[in-house]
């Protein structure tokens, strides 16, 4: 059996739902653990957790890394990437390569035709010279393949999202401390073929650059988390699959109860650590805590 | 045994038809090669010419050897030879789990290299030359030409490319204050090197799922160190039963050893990451058009793991000071004599000192 194989065979597994009572004993422990937190933050301030502050907490780096955002191919990698993939699963290109410019061309036109931006870098790319065109490309397209390789397309079911906005969440309390995380992909789940629908059991596809580090578990539980938290009528994720294409590393997470308590945990801890930075350097009025990540809305494909 | 299947004759085109190509590696001395006025028509006929298109591809493709099988086994006992010469009980210990050792190409050869050759500069600090301006443009002319198929001004197109990224920002500013003539001079290279590029290089097909700067990376040695690469391109869809990714490294520059042992260390981080080995390992010469075939074996791979043992004990050696230089044996930079590889000592020692690969552009 290939890689893609065992990749496929636990991703499409049949799920495991979590119960009511669990979700909602998760939530309460979640409230319970941020809400004295958010009351702390500075009038006008806002905290955001999201996947990069979990990963850089405990690691000695700057919580907040608040740099001004500039566009450069990296911030356009993902969606377009994204983009890319859609196209190639729609049977629209047989491939990353030949979808990659006829995808950034349309999406390009399509905002000079009505000035509606689906992706936000429109504009950007529109002004860009040819060769710093091409790095947005060739950036987009390697990320493209990596995601497109390591799945069989051809088994995915046919309600399978791709990109999609970030799941938000708010921490109810008086001061703003929002959880964002953002999947590759929902995938559609259930106990007998053909029986996938959206509104079902599902399970979350991430990609991340870079190596595993310890926590990568509680790391891909957060996306799942997060999506139970923001849709409380829908399941919550049956299963994260987290995807290292620079390591060549493949985990699964099953979400249960310990799994999701474990992550609360974490999710307390790197809050402390946001509210604390934000209060000893409080930002422009009401900035965003997580400023170094691209808006939100890039995330759109 | 290292297999060498290199695309090249001795008829190779120097960069000015005469004399002997420096770093030409291991070998006996070419023939002497007769200027342009002495080569009869029928002579000149015969004369070697850098592979384009299917031809090329070819070359890349048919290695002549059968692909390695997907051995699962195989990345294992790597993995077992690295953490067994990283971790034995007796040695220093390296960085502790949470920072680790992050180990290039270039960190290992500067690692290894003898006093001789041994450069001050630290991880990742390079001094802008003429040379490495010339390799960044053509490597962003390469890139640009897999992703989209066409070039179009070469010089506007490279540092375009270039101010995309941040970490260019010093060789861009550098590019930018150059002297009207040594600017022209970088630019006619940079020009005629990219139209060999539009020449010489096929179009890939879209299945085989060509990805440029890819990054490869593998952690050994319990976490403790992070071998990483980035390759300029790699062909090929995830194996199934045998090896089927090419890694391709495109080089402004002469040939030269060190080339060979950067490929190799990727043909390593490629098994470690993905349990699979890739059938080659290429370095392509964007100035001559010269190809560098090399088939992927157990045997490479054990000696590249070998030498990255070596290398990363001597990176950790050299932080706390205490290493002394491993003599020429390891060092890519020293010419390497008739008969012997990487990983043996040298015969009669000594190193000529001469800097190769670099790219010279003043006789170009």
């Amino acid at each position: 059996m290939s890689a893609i194989d065992r990749t496929m065979h636990g991703l499409l597994a049949p799920p495991r739902v979590l119960e009511d009572a669990d979700r909602l004993a998760v939530r309460t422990l979640l409230v319970a653990g941020l809400s004295p937190l958010a009351e702390q933050l500075p009038v006008g301030a806002q905290a955001v957790v999201s996947l990069p502050a979990l990963r850089r907490m405990g690691t000695g780096a700057d919580p907040l890394l608040e740099e001004p955002f500039t566009w450069k191919p990296a911030y356009v990698r993902r969606s377009l990437g994204l983009a890319v993939v859609q196209a190639c699963a729609t049977g629209h290109f047989r491939a990353p390569a030949q979808a990659v410019a006829p995808v950034a061309d349309a999406a390009v036109e399509e905002w000079s035709r009505t000035g509606w931006r689906t992706f936000h870098w429109e504009p950007w790319l529109a002004g860009l010279a040819p060769g710093a065109r091409a790095v947005v490309l060739a950036d987009a397209l390697t990320w493209a393949t990596a995601l497109w390789s390591a799945l069989d397309w051809g088994a995915m079911p046919g309600a399978t999202q791709i990109g999609g906005l970030d799941d938000q969440w708010v921490c109810p309390a008086t001061r703003t401390l929002r959880l964002r995380a953002r999947s590759e992909l929902r995938v559609p789940l259930s106990g007998s073929p053909g029986d996938a629908h959206p509104g079902g059991p599902s399970a979350l596809v991430s990609v991340s650059s870079g190596c595993p580090g310890p926590g990568w578990s509680e790391e891909l539980a957060y996306l799942a988390l997060v999506a139970g938290l923001r849709s409380p009528s829908r399941p919550v994720p049956s299963r994260v699959l987290g995807l290292w294409p620079d390591a060549g590393f493949r985990g699964f997470v099953e979400i249960d109860r310990p799994v999701l308590e474990g992550t609360v945990e974490r999710v307390v801890a790197t809050a402390a650590g946001l509210v604390q930075a934000r209060t000893t350097r409080p930002g422009p009025g009401g900035a965003d805590v997580d400023a170094a990540a691209p808006p939100s809305s890039l995330a759109a494909a | 045994m290292v297999v060498v299947d290199i695309d090249r004759t001795s008829q190779v085109p120097l960069r000015d038809g005469l004399g002997a190509e420096p770093g030409a590696g291991p070998g006996p001395t070419p023939p002497a090669i007769p200027t342009p006025r002495q080569v009869s028509p029928a002579r000149r006929q015969d004369r070697w010419h850098p592979l384009s298109g299917p031809e090329l591809l070819n070359r890349l493709r048919v290695t002549g050897r059968r692909r390695p099988p997907a051995d699962p086994e195989l990345a294992q006992r790597l993995r077992s030879a690295l953490d067994h010469g990283l971790l034995p009980p007796d040695a220093a210990p390296l960085p502790a789990p949470g920072a680790p050792l992050v180990v290039t190409k270039d960190r290992l050869t500067r690692a290894l290299a003898c006093e001789l050759h041994a450069e001050p500069s630290g991880f990742g600090d390079r001094t802008p030359t003429t040379a490495l301006a010339c390799g960044a443009l053509v490597s962003a002319l390469f890139r640009q030409l897999v992703t989209v198929g066409a070039l179009g001004d070469p010089m506007a197109d490279g540092l375009a490319a270039l101010a995309t990224d941040g970490r260019q920002r010093a060789l861009v500013d550098w590019i930018g204050g150059l002297a009207s003539a040594e600017r022209r001079e970088l630019e006619a290279e940079v020009v005629r090197q990219a139209r060999g590029l539009e020449c010489r290089w096929p179009t890939l097909d879209a299945s085989w799922l060509p990805r440029t700067q890819e990054v490869l990376r593998a952690r050994v040695a319990e976490g403790t160190v992070e071998l990483s690469a980035r390759v300029d391109l790699a062909i090929g869809r995830p194996a199934v039963d045998e090896a089927s990714v090419a890694l391709l490294e495109a080089t402004s520059g002469s040939r030269c050893r060190q080339h060979r042992a950067d490929l190799h260390f990727y043909a390593l981080v490629e098994t470690l990451r993905s349990g699979v080995p890739p059938f080659v390992v290429a370095t392509y010469y964007t100035r001559t058009g010269e190809l560098d075939v090399e088939p992927v074996t157990e045997e490479l791979l054990s000696a590249a793991a070998r030498r990255t043992v070596v290398g990363i004990r001597s990176i950790s050696e050299l932080e706390r000071g205490t290493a002394v230089r491993p003599p020429g044996g390891l060092c890519v930079r020293c010419t390497p004599l008739p008969g012997w590889g990487l990983g043996h000592p040298p015969v009669g020692g000594g190193a000529t000192g001469r800097r190769d690969g670099e790219l010279d552009l003043g006789a170009a």
